[in-house]
């Protein structure tokens, strides 16, 4: 803390973060404890919740080996379902589809942030404002016909189409996000580069790229992060079992009633734990300079 | 900056196309299925007029979900502002550990909807959510709280996990417009001194009015249309009490195969979002697009 505050405050703040860390991070936790309390001790009244914590749930995900509680008695066989044994690969296929988006997003994002943050042109005040508005179209009402689209172009059922969709749904930010982080930089550089004879496409691939790519980086990322928590369309559009990402997997997984709630909690935790990767450095790359006031360039 | 005097066609259109592909033509295909009858029950496409709008408007689920999901965006707009805002001033304090905590922030936005509903029901289930759990192991309660089965309060439930998913964009965008606050002015103001309490009622607040309009429209904007938690909670009930006009246009289109209705919901909830939309380019400030 920079200023000296007093002690209260501190209690203050402590209070605070921890209403924050509660609100945000609890739900999560539960899922954790979900995972590795079995059902019959969740649901049954007299007993600890955690007298029998056990991690049989996430060997069985892994490796297919049924827990022994589940073959106790007939019943509770039932209790247990393939289908949770599809989530290590349907986060495979999330991030096959998501880093495709992702190279896809930077590939046709980038050329047009630069021209946006660097030129003045006609036609430039209402295509980014569409470019910015875009995203607000609902989803819902985009879905039926996207779906009728890209069936006739045959690429329904499979990740392309998937990997279509969240890539142009992602685009809009790239571009936006990307022209911030070019205005940033120092014009005076480009002006050096125009008056040595470089032209705009030298620019672009031998300053504007090099300078950018962790800015570059990042922006991909958020791309990617777009891509795993997209639902509606991943659903609508992937083909059998095994190609689905995880967003389809899981809430498949929620739905099925054979499933029990401790093996579903355990293939929520494992479809988490990427994400917090992928939110710390979505953080550090991307938000902490927009947010540190680095935007006025 | 530059000024070019032809459109760059090719550094901006790869980007502009398949944006203006995936928006522009369902819209337009949208009304045009609207005005038709198509159905997979009856295989001949024949122009109807308007009939789809009257047969959906005085259907007997269309006022219903209109109405619950007037309900959800005027509470969970104002909800998601209001802590967003709260949240964004106090991680903009610096002390142990808030750089992790910022990153947390940041994670109910990553996950699917279909997740953050199940963890939502972990807390909200009524035999053995945690809520209730609690209460009555401290004995506040003898039966039951019906969280996720009595209308109103599963109304409630399910507002909450909205609001949970669309609090950390709003974060995130009032922490980068708070930065924008000049420190000096702060620093003046303290030196004259104003309370923490007045500083943040004259400077901090009047500084980030404008984006707080445009991030409740834009909540407005998703609760209006969110479909896929509150539908993964609940399934619309009980009865039809969450029931919202988003997936009224899934039902009509998906499980009666009736896309002619559906399209018709779907126009009338674009009509609606194109009014909200066409309110954030007002409510944004002015300057966004100048050297944009």
């Amino acid at each position: 803390m920079r200023n000296a505050r007093g002690y209260g405050s501190g209690i203050l703040t402590a209070i605070g973060a921890f209403l924050v860390l509660f609100f945000t991070v609890g739900p999560i936790v539960l899922a954790i404890a979900g995972s590795v309390i079995p059902d019959r001790i969740m649901f049954a009244s007299d007993r600890g919740l955690f007298d029998e914590v056990t991690l049989e749930n996430y060997r069985y995900i892994f490796t297919g080996e049924v827990p022994p509680a589940y073959l106790k008695s007939g019943a509770n066989r039932t209790m247990i379902s393939d289908a949770a044994r599809q989530a290590p690969r349907s986060l495979w296929n999330s991030a096959q589809i998501a880093s495709a988006a992702l190279v896809i997003n930077l590939l046709l994002g980038a050329p047009a942030a630069f021209v946006y943050a660097r030129y003045l042109f006609p036609g430039k005040r209402w295509t980014f404002m569409f470019l910015l508005l875009a995203p607000l179209v609902p989803t819902i009402a985009l879905i039926t016909p996207i779906y009728m689209m890209l069936q006739t172009a045959g690429l329904v059922g499979s990740k392309l189409g998937i990997i279509l969709v969240h890539s142009v749904k992602a685009l809009p930010f790239t571009v936006l996000i990307l022209s911030i982080f070019f205005r940033k930089m120092p014009h005076e550089l480009f002006e050096a580069a125009v008056i040595d004879g470089c032209s705009r496409v030298q620019e672009f691939t031998r300053i504007a790229v090099p300078l950018a790519l962790p800015a570059l980086a990042a922006t991909g990322l958020f791309a990617f992060m777009l891509s795993y928590a997209e639902f509606m369309f991943a659903m609508v559009l992937s083909g059998e079992a095994s190609s689905r990402p995880a967003s389809v997997v899981m809430a498949a997984l929620a739905r099925n009633p054979d499933v029990s709630w401790s093996l579903l909690n355990t293939a929520i935790v494992i479809a988490i734990l990427p994400t917090i990767v992928l939110v710390t450095l979505v953080w550090r790359y991307v938000l902490a300079d927009l947010v540190r006031g680095a935007v006025k360039g | 900056m530059w000024k070019i005097e032809r459109f760059p066609a090719l550094w901006i259109l790869p980007a502009l196309l398949p944006v203006a592909a995936f928006t522009i033509f369902p819209i337009a295909h949208a009304f045009w299925t609207s005005l038709h009858q198509v159905s997979l029950l009856f295989p001949i496409v024949e122009f109807v007029g308007l009939d789809n709008y009257v047969g959906v408007i005085t259907g007997e689920y269309f006022v219903r979900a209109l109405k619950n999901s007037l309900l959800f965006t005027v509470s969970a707009a104002p909800a998601v502002v209001v802590l967003g805002t709260a949240v964004a001033l106090f991680l903009k304090r610096e002390f142990f550990g808030v750089e992790v905590l910022r990153s947390l922030v940041l994670l109910p936005w990553v996950l699917p909807g279909a997740i953050s509903a199940v963890l939502w029901v972990w807390v909200f289930n009524p035999s053995w959510g945690v809520i209730n759990s609690v209460l009555r192991d401290l004995g506040l309660i003898h039966s039951e709280i019906p969280w996720l089965t009595q209308p109103n309060l599963a109304f409630f439930s399910v507002t909450v996990a909205h609001v949970w998913t669309q609090i950390p964009f709003t974060v995130i965008l009032m922490m980068a417009t708070l930065s924008t606050l000049n420190p000096e002015l702060m620093e003046a103001a303290t030196i004259d001194g104003a309370t923490r309490l007045q500083r943040l009622r004259f400077i901090v607040l009047p500084h980030v009015k404008s984006i707080a309009v445009v991030l409740l429209i834009y909540n407005a904007l998703t609760a209006f249309t969110s479909y896929d938690l509150v539908y993964a909670m609940t399934g619309g009930g009980p009865g039809t009490a969450t029931t919202l006009l988003a997936f009224q246009i899934w039902k009509e289109s998906f499980s009666m195969y009736d896309f002619g209705a559906g399209a018709a919901v779907t126009f009338i909830v674009v009509a609606i979002s194109g009014l909200l939309i066409v309110a954030i380019t007002r409510a944004l400030p002015s300057g966004i697009f100048k050297d944009a």
